[in-house]
């Protein structure tokens, strides 16, 4: 769906994903590194646990379908090379501290001036400017200034975040959403736009509509740990966790009741629950004594039970719970499978060969999915500069000089 | 400035919840003109959720305050999709879009007929998107759940957390704020497409496999290493310390995350070069991960004397990474987002003054934001009705009265 669009992609860890997506829809993404190579390139997991500059997993699984060069964007020729790159592409996407570019003669408006239907997409952890955008962050930091980080934990204890960075994973798909919105509006306008995606704005979507509930109600949430509400969402079995919600409405009672039939089958549920009268149950309006009875009788018998035999179960039943996976059982759960969700890219000059996530839609034109591994450190940089119109004695003399 | 993105782009949608309308509503905030089919026979769970009217079913139904967050700017037109003729509003509706939008359970749509398959046929450059759990195919396609099982089944309930305790989230069901992103992501690219060829477009989006390629980095870990990522608390491998610690206040913290050796030094040197901490082994990232429950104590002993954004400030212009945690009350004064203009504030018929959020991008040339609020129920039924699909005034009643339009 992007055929034809090219991007040079100068993202740092904030933004590879970015860069990923709009490559695996078919953008033609040349990501630049400087000359040392990528600061995650240095930093691991590494492969097999040996350290390299092409053994970063993290480097390898969130710059596929890109091409990769080279190129010192802080001396002169660099810069003068990006200039002719920039000419040409028509989208730069970058994440740098807002500023950096302008102090290389590399911002927004001086690559417009020659080529002005270029894109600009920019993402920072507060936005371009504004009281913040000076301030240096990484995912723990945006996270708490988002309001997730104080909503998740237990009541009891300091608040925590997910292990792994949700906010860069929540910035890249707006990122790319804006740069879309603007290649779209560019048909007619045939000029490109500044789009400026600040991260903590973007995960800020992850309280839903809890800061719009507050300005009307006035009420502050606080953080529930297992529990949504006052009933718990989070439940111990034999052999790890579940996700199950005691909640009602006309969605959800047809699962309690569903699962307190299950219950029965297995000679798991007592006379009073089996006469339990769910017409108008609603968990918010009740005390936690009138609670407490359920909690017990459901937990007691999710506990004789092993995750696979519980979602087994109730994928037949239509009831909603869901066991909590890890890595390893995300990798092999049948649904995901049935749809060709992962593909195995070989690494034949590592030994390895790797499964890696396809897609995030299926579309009727196969549009999204892998179309190569991540570069290696300066893999393309002939090719590109080759395209650009640079000649191969230029080419020599920029490798000389450590430009590229 | 030109004209919003959008603007002219005819978008019909079906479906409840939260994650369908946040994806469609990326695109009414940048002006496209979106239709919602909905009924009063089966109300969006979202309106009969937090409701600030509850004497009358109707009063619950315009005023519940999720419903109105989550659907800024479109359109409500009530079909009964029971009587025998609602689907056949809905595929006169298809001709009229350039876009429909469901998130459905994958049999809702086929039971009326309303296939991709069968409405290319009357309106062949359809884009379509479906997005559900699990997606239109495979085995557990029906099984039906919400956003905590969907963040249960993609990996981020197991990554949250304190190790050797149970899953906390991640806050908010991740499934249900992600997939939006990648919903719009996809119908946008789809319609650029369309732009350019002339060519149509059917997209299945399962909420969970939006969530796993986010995750790429785990998998391929998972994959390549067979090492599976655990709760670690507020730990990272590669950063230390790397934590909250406490602020005046009840329950106020402020986030520092120690990325290199300088920034080290450089909080160490904020703090008065504490005893505590002067050990040369600290002066590496893996000595500093050996003893961060030391430094973690030594550090919240210090913090808890001041004020968050007081900290904030004076860590920050030291070099140091941190953040104050902000509440939802701090978010509407958080002077990052206000300046980015994030709170629109609109008036509701029945919930008053309310703070609607926008996106986290800006276009510069674009603008976008919100005008209205979402709709009541069959609030532009009329309008709809009779402007769209030519029916009079007098037709609407007897239609309305024969439980078609309710």
């Amino acid at each position: 769906m992007l055929s034809g669009i090219r991007v040079l992609d100068l993202t740092c860890e904030r933004g590879f994903l970015a860069g990923k997506i709009l490559g695996d829809m078919g953008a033609d993404v040349v990501k630049i590194e400087a000359p040392t190579g990528d600061a995650i390139r240095q930093r691991g997991p590494f492969l097999a646990g040996k350290e390299g500059p092409e053994r970063s997993l993290p480097w390898l699984a969130l710059n596929t379908s890109k091409r990769g060069i080279t190129l010192d964007l802080d001396q002169p020729d660099g810069q003068d090379v990006f200039r002719t790159l920039a000419k040409q592409a028509d989208i730069v996407l970058e994440s740098f501290q807002p500023g950096l570019m302008k102090d290389r003669g590399l911002g927004y408006a001086a690559l417009v001036a020659d080529n002005p239907k270029l894109i600009y997409c920019a993402i920072s952890p507060f936005g371009q400017d504004g009281p913040y955008s000076h301030y240096n962050a990484h995912d723990l930091v945006i996270v708490a200034m988002s309001g997730n980080l104080q909503m998740t934990g237990d009541p009891d204890r300091p608040p925590i975040r997910c292990t792994m960075p949700t906010s860069y994973y929540h910035a890249a798909p707006e990122a790319v959403l804006g740069i879309i919105m603007a290649l779209y509006s560019r048909e007619d306008s045939q000029r490109g736009q500044f789009v400026d995606v600040s991260m903590q704005e973007t995960h800020t979507s992850t309280l839903l509509c809890h800061t719009g509930n507050y300005s009307v109600d006035g009420v502050i949430n606080h953080r529930a740990g297992y529990r949504v509400g006052p009933s718990r969402e989070v439940w111990k079995v034999k052999d790890g966790y579940i996700s199950y919600g005691l909640r009602g409405g006309p969605t959800r009672v047809p699962n309690l009741v569903a699962t307190v039939e299950y219950m029965d089958e297995t000679g798991c549920a007592p006379e009073w629950l089996k006469n339990y009268n769910w017409k108008n149950y609603d968990v918010f309006s009740m005390t936690s004594e009138e609670i407490a009875p359920l909690e017990e009788a459901f937990g007691s018998f999710f506990e004789t039970k092993t995750r696979a035999e519980l979602f087994e179960e109730s994928v037949k039943r239509r009831i909603m719970l869901a066991p909590c996976n890890d890595s390893a059982e995300v990798l092999a759960h049948r649904q995901l499978r049935s749809r060709d969700l992962f593909v195995t890219l070989d690494y034949p000059e590592l030994g390895a060969s790797i499964e890696h996530p396809n897609f995030f839609a299926k579309t009727t034109g196969n549009d999204v999915r892998i179309r190569g591994k991540a570069p290696k450190l300066g893999e393309h940089t002939d090719a590109v500069l080759q395209e650009a119109g640079i000649s191969t004695e230029k080419v020599s003399a920029l490798r000389q000089q450590g430009v590229i | 400035m030109t004209e919003r993105v959008f603007k002219g782009l005819k978008v019909l949608e079906l479906g409840a919840g939260a994650a369908g309308p946040i994806s469609t509503r990326y695109l009414s905030e940048q002006g496209a003109h979106v239709i919602r089919i909905e009924s009063a026979h089966r109300p969006d769970f979202l309106r009969l959720m937090m409701a600030v009217k509850t004497d009358t079913m109707a009063e619950r139904m315009d005023s519940a305050l999720m419903f109105a967050l989550l659907n800024t700017d479109k359109q409500s037109l009530t079909v009964n999709m029971k009587h025998e003729q609602g689907a056949d509003i809905v595929r006169r509706l298809v001709q009229w879009a350039d876009l429909v939008c469901e998130n459905f359970s994958p049999k809702v749509m086929p039971k009326w007929g309303l296939t991709y398959e069968n409405l290319k046929k009357l309106k062949p450059d359809l884009v379509m998107a479906s997005g559900c759990l699990f997606g239109q195919t495979g085995p557990d396609r029906l099984y039906p759940g919400f956003g905590g099982q969907g963040t249960a089944l993609s990996g981020f309930a197991y990554v949250t957390g304190w190790p050797g305790r149970e899953t906390v989230g991640p806050f908010g069901t991740i499934t249900d704020s992600l997939s939006p992103k990648y919903v719009a992501c996809a119908i946008a690219a789809a319609l650029f497409h369309r732009r350019r060829t002339g060519e149509g477009r059917y997209i299945d989006v399962s909420q969970i496999e939006t969530a796993v390629y986010s995750m790429s980095a785990a998998i391929v870990r998972q994959s390549a290493n067979n090492e599976t990522e655990e709760r670690r608390g507020n730990h990272d491998e590669f950063a230390a310390p790397h934590n909250v610690y406490p602020t005046t206040g009840d329950d106020r913290w402020i986030a520092i995350a120690v990325q290199t050796d300088t920034e080290w030094t450089a909080l160490k040197k904020e703090m008065g070069n504490p005893e505590a901490l002067n050990n040369s082994s600290y002066d590496s990232l893996e000595g500093r991960v050996e003893a961060q429950e030391h430094i973690d104590k030594t550090i919240g002993e210090w913090s808890q004397a001041f004020d968050r954004n007081e900290l904030m400030s004076k860590l920050q212009a030291a070099g140091v990474e941190a953040g104050a945690l902000n509440n939802q009350a701090d978010l509407l004064e958080d002077p990052a987002l206000n300046h980015r203009g994030h709170f629109v504030w609109l008036e509701h018929k029945y919930l008053g003054r309310a703070a609607f959020e926008r996106p986290g991008f800006r276009l510069s040339e674009s603008g976008g934001g919100f005008d209205k609020p979402g709709p009541l129920l069959g609030e532009h039924n009329r309008e709809i009705l009779t402007k769209i699909l030519g029916y009079t005034i007098a037709e609407i009643d007897r239609l309305t009265s024969e439980e078609l339009f309710v």
